[in-house]
């Protein structure tokens, strides 16, 4: 009898985990199915490319090569606001990072710090989007990749803070001692010791900060209008102004998610920790 | 000396990264709350003082209130939706292969504009319908009005959410289930334990506390909600039936030019999300020591 049982809870385990893997993945390989469809089959049921509907690579040639000159300029405004904001953020949470490791701030506390970058993340983001709008247009950085890269960096760095404290923690703080007592200054040992030992967390937190960049709407809609458009803008503009391309949707939605799905892969082990500040580490 | 300069180095490294963000989150917010006390608009150079004039009004503003419902309402579905969901997930998924854990993480991981997208599609009403209507079909339920009903599209929304962000609580649950030394359950098997009374006995206990830290986290989360409706549905359509809070702020502000009454929406909406951060925060503390 257990093993009858047994074996009829596995199969349900297993007819389960078959389930929900088939609801995380369906959305995404529906798109993969429409994008390699003419456009007059994207709206039928067939999924058997060959079998059941004439695959193309028609929608993937428009969008990557007869249109590519100006799909390139949103897929680099992406790029250059990500690089940017991901090298700011992971310098400056590294510095403040590794201080609020090593030293203790015994005015302020440094537990009050911590708790105040944490505290960032819980900012609802229309409440800056209204006056960083006005203040962005009277410095004149509305619409430019710099005004962007200065916005998403400081709304990253508490994140980076927090993450990076937690790698500088793990560190043994011997090593950094006997530099000390052989008279190094503190930046000198930062650079000499300590962060070849935190290369993988920040390689990671640059990574995440990248990828919140990269997948960013909110500020991006209220700040860019023409010049400095990131891609999801671009992504949501395919419905508004041309009504619904589904094959064309698809594959700027592909190209869009391919960034972000593969550096999220990478990065597995920093995401929830990226993604709760530190506070939960899995 | 040497005691000295190292001191001021510490402080500055710090200071750098406080100072940027002051910058850019601090001094904006306090901008915004002066300017919700004035008739600022968009594109007026004068600004003058007008009271509580803007928070007055917010009492008789029935978008005002029809957006906090709707906000409360997706928060109140889709996070227990997620917390339960991915709470049943990684019971099933532990010790579970590598290969489906990285597929039920990849919602986390697109971008939420691309999550509406997919959702117009899947939900696709016209004919022959999407995938959704089209299994609906032909199973003889029929056509479901997924984003043209305003009483089907918060729900919409909600599934959305669901979708994104149940790998979330998945994967903390996860964390928190592999972290129960294996000695307890063990011992519960010798004693004769089925697995529900393990689970309900030994493992849910163990980690009520990080079930409640996913939750604040995604009740502050969810209550900022703004690109699925945003995109899935028009704006927050139809109608004003998905015009969440940061939705509603943002049309006052950004197609109603009015800056001064978005910007009041905005700060008694930094109250609301302000009072469940304090205890958020307040858990969240004794992580970091």
């Amino acid at each position: 009898m257990p093993d009858f049982l047994k074996l009829v809870k596995s199969i349900l385990k297993y007819l389960f985990i078959i389930f929900f893997a088939v609801f995380f993945f369906f959305p995404l390989f529906w798109m993969m199915i429409v994008s390699i469809k003419f456009s007059i089959d994207s709206f039928t049921m067939s999924v058997i490319p060959f079998l059941q509907f004439n695959p193309t690579l028609e929608n993937w040639e428009w969008e990557l090569i007869t249109t590519s000159a100006q799909n390139i300029k949103f897929l680099l405004n992406s790029t250059t606001i990500g690089l940017g904001s991901g090298a700011i953020a992971t310098l400056l949470g590294g510095f403040a990072g590794y201080a609020l490791a090593r030293y203790e701030f015994k005015r302020v506390g440094n537990l009050n710090i911590l708790t105040w970058f944490l505290s960032l993340r819980f900012l609802p983001p229309i409440a800056l989007a209204i006056p960083i709008f006005v203040m962005m247009q009277s410095i004149g950085l509305l619409d430019n990749v710099i005004g962007m890269v200065l916005i998403y960096s400081s709304a990253f760095t508490p994140y980076s803070v927090l993450v990076m404290r937690d790698a500088f923690r793990s560190l043994p703080p011997e090593m950094e001692e006997s530099a000390f007592i052989d008279g190094a200054s503190v930046l000198k040992t930062l650079r000499v010791i300590v962060l070849p030992l935190v290369v993988p967390a920040l390689a990671a937190i640059f990574m995440l900060t990248f990828t919140f960049s990269w997948n960013e709407f909110l500020f991006a809609l209220v700040l860019t209008i023409e010049k400095a458009v990131t891609v999801p803008i671009r992504l949501a503009g395919t419905v508004t102004t041309v009504g619904v391309l589904f094959y064309q949707l698809s594959v700027r939605q592909l190209i869009a998610s391919v960034v972000p799905i593969t550096l999220g892969i990478l990065v597995q082990k920093y995401i929830v920790s990226g993604l709760t500040m530190g506070a939960i580490k899995a | 000396m040497a005691i000295t300069a190292k001191y001021k180095i510490y402080h500055l490294l710090v200071l750098i990264a406080v100072i940027y963000i002051l910058l850019f989150s601090i001094f904006p917010i306090a901008y915004m709350v002066y300017g919700s006390f004035t008739n600022w608009r968009l594109g007026v150079p004068e600004m003058s003082f007008v009271g509580l004039q803007h928070y007055v009004s917010l009492f008789e503003d029935y978008r005002f209130y029809n957006s906090l419902q709707v906000t409360f309402y997706i928060t109140v579905i889709a996070v227990s939706c997620e917390v339960i969901l991915g709470l049943f997930l990684a019971e099933l998924m532990r010790g579970g292969s590598r290969f489906f854990r990285t597929i039920f993480l990849m919602p986390l991981f697109c971008a939420p504009v691309a999550v509406a997208l997919m959702g117009e599609v899947i939900f696709y009403e016209g004919y022959p319908g999407g995938p959704v209507n089209g299994i609906l079909n032909m199973i003889g339920i029929g056509n479901i009005p997924w984003r043209s009903s305003p009483l089907v599209a918060p729900f919409t929304v909600t599934l959305c959410d669901i979708w994104m962000w149940t790998p979330f609580c998945f994967l903390i649950t996860l964390a928190a289930l592999e972290a129960i030394p294996k000695e307890l359950t063990e011992a519960a098997v010798v004693d004769g334990a089925s697995s529900f009374q393990i689970f309900r006995k030994i493992n849910l206990p163990l980690i009520t506390g990080p079930l409640i830290t996913i939750s604040m986290f995604r009740i502050i989360d969810t209550l900022k909600i703004f690109d699925i409706p945003f995109v899935l549905v028009g704006g927050g359509g139809p109608g004003i039936a998905t015009e969440t809070l940061s939705i509603y702020a943002y049309k006052e502000a950004f197609r109603g030019f009015n800056m001064g009454a978005a910007s009041a929406i905005s700060v008694v909406f930094l109250m609301i999300v302000s009072i469940v951060s304090a205890i958020a925060i307040k858990r969240l503390r004794g992580y970091y020591a």
